[in-house]
């Protein structure tokens, strides 16, 4: 019987292992251990076995029933994974096909230079605020020191619809209402349209500027250079390289204009920076005391600084656009180049 | 403004090579826009003389040339015909690259070695003016004083290199060398040069030969010379050499010397012909209206009050400051001249150079400014070089009729509010330095520091000046290695954004994630875009642009839809497809016309769509979604916009009855007006509304123990029965039941019947109480189609 058993398991095992799907190994395990199974009748008929047998017998038998189930539960699971592999492997597809759905449009990169400029200022303590683009004369010009005839006047040719009214030639407007209406300390920061009457290839009619103004107590041309390293490194990178020029501007004294390195190039030389490596970047400057004074605000006690990007030029560099014309002329083969 | 070096080096011992003068000049204050070098084509360009000349023994019209160039002897082949032996000539050898493009290589002309070329007035950068022989068609022949095997750049003062330098309208003076110099001068610590300011006189008096009356207050000074016995020539070399670098032509000696003077000073200067001043009277007045003036420009002008003339005793000579006119100037064969030195009123000067759209050297620098100081020294500076050059004889006494008292300015400023300006604290002894060096005259005891500003200073009356001053000259280095944050000594604000930008921000993401492009767009348009976007009410009125640069940008817009159709239509026109687009900007509404007061900024949001297969409700879907995150309370009704398709379109009524939006079609016809020939789908949002709107808030209910159950239904119904009818009576009829409708399926055929529709329901189920059974399910789906049928004559499709 011992013979008897140890070749059954023998012969399982054997069998077992030349299984090649699921249902082979089912009858295999009919054949053994299904009801009329070899193995299932030599427990069944136990009784018959002479008693002195018997115990030795039953433990042999079920050990070789328990090789024999554990042999075809490691078949199973093998011939499940493989099976399991063989379908997967038939439903592979081409990764390479394109995603379904709505494919993302894009921001206007002018957009994404004011959101990247705007939350620069607003985490410096700016207030960011907007106002009129058509204003008077004053709030334009007389107020920011450029009277009627001022050579200064000369340096933006102006769009106008009556002789006091006019389309705003650069965001400084915002100076003067916010000195009326925001009582010092403040630090404000106005994005939007400007308007020239200049419309060649290099130069829009239309353009973007931002201007920031700080007034307070005890701040100077320090906390504007300070600022400004702040923001130039915030918006190109901590390499950039920065070139100060003193300038002019009527509401401003000491003014400067700030060359940083030519974003197009990045400081080795191109036609846009005409070899110099620096492109202008900022206006800035102290404000004037005269300004402060016709705005209401105690030029004795507080002091200013105001500092204003043109947006366009950045933009076109840091995005490496060719041309500014391609700015409003919304051509979707340029838009979906800025997705 | 063009300067030359070698004029600076007159007034300034200055010798550092011009590329860090260049880097100096900008760094302080004078933007170097660009350096001329005046000799980069005329390198390997020498004095030679020819030697030898002899005809090329294969080629009738050449001549083979043994020439002298003092390092060696070279052999040129020439065809040119004004050339002899012994003639001295430019010669470029190997390596030149002249003026005209031409590259110098020794070549071979049938078998003879040509070691380089003899050079025309043309190939080397100068003309006839210049010098003499110049201009003729065929090569210079050079005086035979010239030093054979001398650079030409240096035989010939081509030398030169000149700064084209920006100069700011606060800085009158500097439209001049001497400004220049003055600036290097302090920049560098150097002392300016001694400027010969000396002349003879043959005695007699100028009031005997001219006499002045200034009629006008536009004239503050004028001052007048006299100078007889003229002998007209060219005037030196190194005269002509100056003018030409800085790109004014020379002519005679007198006008060079008057043109000289406006380089070096600054001061526009006229040389009249004395015997076309009938009278012997110069009358500066206002001119005549109507009065007109034949100029050297060929033209004639018509005058006005507004406008100011140098006038003899019967006509208009000279428009003021801007141009001479005919006869008005010295001539080849004048004898007898009166020097104009004189100050016009800049406004004056530059509206009559605007009106007549004529710019001059001289009417540029009176735009800016000259001081009434500056011709004393102008006038004087130009008898010298009469006496030096032996142009004239100079008649004794200067004419001098100045209305203006000038008079020696001067303040105190405080210090320590100069260092809290710049924020860095100067050494005095460098302040003072710095100042003084300025020509500032300045002193300082304690904290008061006193200044007094020369004549050409206008422009320093407080502290910020100042500072200005002394910074830019100190150098703004200094704060790339100073210690310390920004705001250290003032106070800590909060930032925020403008609640409209965020809204607006939002929006725009939202869109960009549906799949748009934002664009941009000009806010001045045609004024005919009302008119193709059919709109006959108020936004006809528009503001125009009194000077607009073109029709096409000479009205400010009253809408948004116009640019992103032409948007559309240019993209199409391109090739370009499935365009989703859309803008955030501004239209401008008058309170009324013509404009007394700031009209309204409009802030909105405009979307365009030219798609395949896009429709109304893909739209809708769209400004739903926009919506849904604001408080908007809305109602759709049928849009009255007139662009938009009546039929297919909406306008978004909020709660207090103001129109927010719309969207739908673009009507068929405006699609005509801009030739395009797909639909597109428009919609358009007030954002200054929307973000004023109060937060949303929410108040959100227990989630329902109880699974929600859902029936579908299909009705037919009459065409005119509106979705919104169907599912507010399916709500009503669930009662407290009712868990939500959506309308899943639309279906039309012959099979229901002509004008009827199938609409296919969901219908959401939920008692919040007990799980339903299928009986309450069934009674309540009953009650709802029973209600249909009595309301809408909804028959149950079979």
């Amino acid at each position: 019987m011992k013979e008897k058993l140890e070749q059954i398991l023998k012969n399982a095992q054997s069998e077992i292992e030349k299984c090649d799907d699921v249902k082979s190994l089912d009858e295999v395990r009919v054949k053994y251990l299904g009801k009329q199974g070899e193995l299932t009748s030599i427990l069944r008929n136990m009784k018959e076995i002479p008693p002195e047998e018997r115990k030795m017998v039953g433990m042999l038998a079920n050990s070789v029933r328990e090789q024999v189930e554990k042999a075809l539960g490691d078949k199973n699971s093998i011939l499940e994974e493989e099976a399991l592999a063989e379908s997967m492997e038939k439903e592979k597809i081409d990764i390479t096909m394109p995603g379904i759905g709505v494919k993302r449009g894009a921001l206007h990169p002018l957009t994404r230079f004011n959101n990247k400029f705007m939350d620069i200022c607003v985490e410096m303590g700016f207030t960011v605020i907007q106002g009129p683009e058509i204003d008077t004369d004053y709030y334009n010009f007389e107020a920011l020191n450029v009277p009627k005839n001022h050579p200064a006047r000369d340096m933006q040719d102006s769009l106008y619809i009556t002789d006091n009214i006019l389309l705003r030639t650069q965001t400084s407007n915002m100076q003067v209402h916010a000195m009326e209406e925001l009582k010092p300390p403040f630090k404000i920061v106005c994005p939007g349209r400007v308007y020239r009457n200049d419309d060649d290839s290099s130069h829009s009619p239309i353009f973007n500027q931002f201007e920031a103004l700080v007034v307070d107590e005890n701040v100077g041309l320090k906390d504007l250079m300070k600022m400004i390293d702040i923001i130039l490194k915030r918006l190109f990178g901590e390499n950039v390289k920065m070139r100060v020029r003193p300038s002019y501007f009527p509401f401003t004294e000491p003014s400067i204009e700030i060359d940083a390195t030519c974003q197009m190039c990045q400081g080795k030389g191109c036609s846009l920076c005409k070899g110099t490596g620096l492109s202008e970047v900022f206006g800035a400057g102290v404000v004037n005391p005269k300004v402060l004074e016709m705005s209401g605000i105690d030029s004795k006690k507080y002091s200013g600084f105001a500092f204003g990007p043109g947006i366009d030029r950045s933009v076109m560099v840091t995005n490496k656009i060719p041309n500014i014309k391609y700015l409003f002329r919304n051509d979707m083969r340029f838009l979906k180049q800025l997705r | 403004m063009k300067i030359s070096y070698n004029f600076l080096k007159d007034f300034v011992d200055i010798n550092v090579s011009p590329e860090e003068l260049a880097e100096k000049l900008s760094t302080s204050g004078f933007e170097v826009e660009e350096v001329i070098y005046q000799n980069e084509h005329l390198h390997d360009v020498y004095v030679g003389k020819i030697t030898k000349m002899e005809k090329h023994k294969d080629a009738d019209k050449l001549q083979v040339c043994t020439v002298d160039v003092g390092s060696k002897t070279v052999q040129i082949i020439t065809s040119a015909t004004n050339v002899f032996e012994g003639a001295v000539v430019p010669v470029s050898l190997e390596g030149a690259d002249l003026c005209n493009g031409v590259k110098i290589k020794p070549t071979n002309f049938r078998g003879v070695e040509s070691d380089g070329m003899f050079c025309s007035g043309e190939e080397l950068g100068i003309d006839e003016n210049y010098i003499e022989g110049g201009g003729v068609n065929g090569i210079l022949i050079l005086p035979n004083s010239m030093k054979i095997g001398e650079k030409i750049e240096d035989a010939l003062l081509l030398n030169d290199i000149v700064f084209d330098i920006n100069i700011t309208p606060n800085r009158p003076d500097c439209n001049s060398v001497i400004g220049i110099a003055r600036e290097i001068s302090a920049i560098y610590n150097l002392p300016m040069k001694e400027i010969d300011y000396s002349f003879n006189t043959c005695g007699e008096n100028v009031n005997d030969y001219i006499s002045v009356d200034v009629k006008t207050k536009k004239c503050p000074r004028y001052m007048a010379a006299y100078v007889k016995d003229l002998k007209l020539t060219r005037s030196p070399l190194w005269m002509r050499s100056r003018l030409f670098a800085c790109g004014i032509k020379p002519i005679n000696t007198i006008v060079d010397i008057t043109n000289y003077i406006l380089l070096e000073q600054g001061q526009p200067m006229h040389a009249f012909e004395y015997k076309h001043l009938s009278g012997k009277k110069i009358i500066v007045r206002d001119a005549k209206k109507g009065e007109k003036i034949a100029v050297l420009n060929g033209n004639t002008y018509e005058l006005d009050e507004n406008d100011m003339v140098i006038a003899d005793s019967e006509k208009p000579v000279v428009i003021a400051g801007v141009i001479g006119g005919v006869n008005s100037c010295v001539e080849p064969n004048t004898t007898e001249t009166v020097f104009e030195c004189a100050v016009f009123d800049l406004k004056s000067v530059r509206l009559t150079s605007r009106k007549i759209g004529v710019s001059t050297d001289s009417s540029l620098r009176y735009s800016k400014g000259v001081y009434v100081d500056t011709p004393i020294c102008a006038l004087k500076r130009a008898l010298h070089f009469v006496d030096k050059l032996g142009a004239g004889k100079i008649v004794n006494g200067i004419i001098d009729k100045c209305s203006v008292k000038t008079k020696k300015r001067s303040f105190t400023a405080s210090m320590s509010r100069i260092d809290r300006i710049l924020g860095v604290k100067i050494e005095r002894d460098r302040v003072l330095q710095i100042l003084n060096s300025l020509g500032l005259n300045a002193t300082l005891s304690g904290d008061n520091l006193h200044v007094e500003p020369p004549y050409y200073r206008e422009d320093i009356e407080c502290e910020n000046d100042i500072a200005e001053e002394l910074i830019r000259i100190y150098g703004y280095d200094v704060y790339n290695n100073l210690d310390g944050e920004a705001f250290e000594n003032s106070s800590v604000t909060i930032g925020a954004y403008e609640p409209r930008l965020v809204f607006e921000n939002n929006l725009k993401n939202e869109l960009v994630d549906f799949g748009f492009y934002e664009t941009l767009n000009y806010s001045l348009y045609s004024s005919t875009a009302c008119e193709k976007l059919l709109i006959n009410d108020e936004r006809k009125n528009v503001i125009k642009i009194a000077n607009p640069i073109s029709e096409e940008l000479s009205t400010v817009r009253t809408v948004m839809a116009h640019a992103l159709l032409l948007d559309i239509k240019f993209n199409l026109s391109v090739g370009n497809k499935d365009l989703r687009f859309f803008e955030v900007g501004r239209i401008y509404l008058p309170k009324s016309l013509p404009l007394t007061e700031l009209p309204v900024e409009n802030n909105r949001l405009s979307i365009a769509v030219c798609e395949d297969g896009y429709n109304f409700f893909m739209l809708k879907n769209v400004v739903g979604n926009l919506l849904i995150t604001t408080s908007l309370n809305y109602k759709l009704v049928r849009s009255t916009e007139p662009y938009l398709h009546n039929g297919m379109s909406a306008d978004i009524i909020a709660e207090d009855g103001k129109k927010v939006g719309y969207f739908g079609k673009i009507h068929p016809k405006v699609l005509k007006n801009y030739d395009i020939s797909h639909d597109v789908y428009y919609a358009e949002l007030d954002t200054d509304y929307l973000s004023s709107l109060k937060e949303k808030t929410y108040s959100v209910k227990e989630v329902s123990k109880f699974a929600e159950v859902e029936r579908d239904i299909a009705v037919v119904v009459d065409e005119d029965v509106t979705n919104e009818q169907i599912s507010s009576a399916i709500k009503s009829a669930c009662g407290k039941l009712f868990n939500g409708v959506t309308l899943f399926d639309v279906y039309r055929s012959d099979s229901l019947g002509e004008n009827k529709k199938s609409l296919a329901y969901k219908i959401h189920l939920l008692n919040e109480e007990k799980t339903m059974t299928a009986d309450e399910i069934n009674a309540v789906i009953n009650k709802v189609l029973k209600s249909l049928e009595y309301r809408y004559k909804a028959k149950l499709r079979a």
